[in-house]
């Protein structure tokens, strides 16, 4: 292990602490995970509903068991804390040590993503294994290429989802207000990124404002590619949408810490 | 050698936001935001040299932990200059970073959840200190700072000067050549403090390691620095060795008195401002160029059956500075 080059080491030393304070607060992931599977239960049994024997937009109940089961866990992949710890930094004053190590803070938020993703979405592998020993709708059928498409398009869309909230986190260097403006964006992802429905149920208009922002491309695109429901041209489109926005949101974080830092300083203020 | 630290007319002026109470308030404070500067250190100079140790003192809010904070890069002068170990801290990197240690007295690093071992195991990562070395060197500063059974123990568990132990051996494991500590005694008992003291002087003498510490404890000083930095409001008071100090601006010395039967407090206020009278023992202030005249006087006149002359306490002299009673030279 002291052989491991550098950074595997600071990546082993970083997620192994957060995964062993994690052990400390597991009654809370619980909660977050329960939270995380409650969402879409609901929003599957509705939809269920809705559907009866025919179809909703080309979903049919099986569709949507799918859909919802795969969302549950691109969910769990891709989520991101990053703005709460953030936020809590630099208002206690946390980032001041971290700020006098050399490592970059981001790096101990990857790795706490990193022990956080592997527990919470390993149980839930484990679930969606268990039910779809009962329940043949939501099993998916063998195709490790998807597989392998699915699980780039998850980390991308996890590095665009760490980035969105790390750097909302880093308004905090602004106004008390970060983590209410992190709440907002989740609100509206409810709807544009295909949480409480797949995106071919939007109303036209609506979906076509949604595939102008980077909701689509952080949550139902890796879903759908997991689905079966993204084929062709979509997968293309899908890559290429994940792509040019986590460029843009690693630029604004570049900006919003080297501007946050230098207010933090008060550069020649 | 090089200093390891200086300071060049170093100011910081934050600009604070003034708020009008009431809603009236609140909505000028949206509008045109009204600005307050406050000069939290002002044209301060000094010069460490590499292995010193001194102490930074001044009251609440005289701005030692704003000086700290640019020593350290985290904070941007709003003018003057800096350089530590060779470095402009501000945008310094991790070549800078590896070279100091920086413990504040109140938010720190030792993850609160975990014993201190894995934070030492994390830092042990961070600044990339090769195994052997890192067991030499926690092995040491174990001893050192007697940590015993505590590094498995939850950081939690831990009393206020266990945990300022531990804070210490995190942030010396990377054996820095340069430390700030900010308060480390603060909130400590008297056993801790003085465990603290003992520990950091003994780790400056082995490593010829330069010091600068804050605190608004005098014995921390007294007891560490021969050097003290004395701050207030911002301005740097004094700069110099502690006894120098007390010579330069108490104007008193004390003459302390064990007497014989018959002297009253009457009888003694006619040679002096008599601060304290316990029978058989008192304490008399006079002017120092007097303290000589007065003696020999006290004696020939009263049965003294012993007799001292000594500088007024350290806290009393740097309180009167502080009161800015008393002038002090520009440093
Ligand atoms: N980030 C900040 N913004 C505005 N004012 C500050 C800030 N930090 C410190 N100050 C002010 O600067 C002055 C010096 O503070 P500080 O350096 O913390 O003093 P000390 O450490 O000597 O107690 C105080 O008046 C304090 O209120
Ligand atoms: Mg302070």
């Amino acid at each position: 292990m002291s052989r491991a080059p550098l950074w595997l080491r600071r990546y082993a030393a970083l997620i192994r602490n957060a995964w062993l304070v994690d052990l400390q607060y597991r009654a809370s992931i619980v909660l977050w995970l329960l939270w995380g599977v409650t969402e879409p239960a609901v929003a599957l049994g509705i939809w269920w509903g809705i559907a009866g024997d025919g179809q909703v937009a080309g979903y049919a109940r099986a569709d949507f068991a799918r859909y919802f089961f795969a969302l549950m866990l691109v969910n769990q992949l891709t989520i991101a804390w990053d703005s709460w710890y953030l936020d809590g930094w630099i208002r206690e004053g946390e980032l001041n040590f971290r700020l006098a190590r050399p490592l970059h803070p981001a790096h101990e938020a990857v790795a706490e993503n990193i022990a956080y993703k592997a527990r919470t979405a390993g149980m839930i592998v484990v679930v969606w294994l268990v039910v779809s020993l009962v329940w043949p709708a939501v099993r998916l059928p063998l195709a490790p290429g998807r597989w392998a498409l699915t699980a780039a398009a998850v980390l991308l869309a996890a590095a665009m989802r760490f980035f969105i909230s790390f750097t909302t986190g880093l308004l905090a260097f602004w106004t008390t207000r970060a983590t209410a403006i992190m709440e907002l964006h989740a609100g509206v992802s409810l709807f544009l990124s295909g949480r409480l429905a797949p995106l071919a149920l939007l109303p036209p208009a609506v979906a076509a404002a949604a595939a102008l922002t980077w909701f689509p491309y952080m949550l139902a695109f890796p879903v759908e590619l997991l689905t079966g429901a993204a084929q062709g041209r979509a997968v293309v489109t899908g890559f290429v949408g994940q792509l040019v926005w986590l460029g843009v949101w690693i630029a604004a974080y570049h900006v919003t810490w080297t501007r946050g830092l230098r207010r933090y300083g008060a550069v020649g203020g | 050698m090089p200093p390891a630290i200086t300071a060049d007319r170093l100011s910081k002026t934050f600009k604070v936001k003034v708020r009008d109470p009431g809603l009236k308030g609140a909505l000028r404070a949206l509008l045109k935001p009204r600005y307050r500067d406050v000069h939290a250190v002002r044209d301060v100079t000094f010069a460490i040299e590499p292995g010193e140790i001194v102490g930074f003192l001044g009251p609440n809010g005289a701005g030692k932990t704003t000086t700290l904070k640019m020593l350290a890069g985290l904070l941007y002068p709003t003018s003057g200059r800096v350089a530590v170990a060779g470095f402009a801290p501000w945008g310094g990197g991790p070549a800078f970073k590896r070279r100091i240690a920086l413990v504040l007295g109140n938010r720190q690093q030792l993850v609160w959840d975990l014993p201190p071992e894995e934070t030492f195991q994390l830092n042990r990562a961070i600044y990339d200190i090769a195994e052997p070395d890192y067991r030499e060197r926690l092995a040491e500063l174990v001893a050192l700072l007697d940590l015993g059974d505590l590094l498995q123990k939850p950081v939690r568990q831990l009393s206020l000067g266990e945990r300022m132990k531990c804070e210490l051996a995190a942030a010396l494991l990377h054996r820095p050549p340069i430390l700030f500590l900010d308060e480390p005694t603060l909130g400590l008992d008297v056993t801790a403090q003085e465990a603290i003291r003992r520990f950091l002087t003994q780790y400056r003498e082995r490593y010829g390691a330069t010091v600068l510490l804050t605190s608004h404890y005098m014995q921390d000083v007294t007891a560490l620095a021969s050097r003290v930095l004395i701050i207030n409001r911002g301005r740097l008071l004094y700069d110099g060795a502690l006894a120098a100090l007390v010579a330069r601006i108490s104007r008193t010395k004390r003459i302390e008195l064990v007497l014989a039967d018959g002297v009253t407090r009457e009888v003694l206020a006619g040679f002096g401002d008599v601060k304290e009278f316990r029978f058989p023992n008192a304490v008399l202030e006079v002017p120092r160029e007097d303290a000589a005249t007065t003696s020999a006087r006290l004696l020939a006149a009263l049965p003294v059956a012993d007799l001292s002359i000594e500088d007024p306490p350290i806290e009393d002299v740097i309180r009167a500075a502080f009161a800015g009673g008393i002038e002090l030279d520009e440093p």
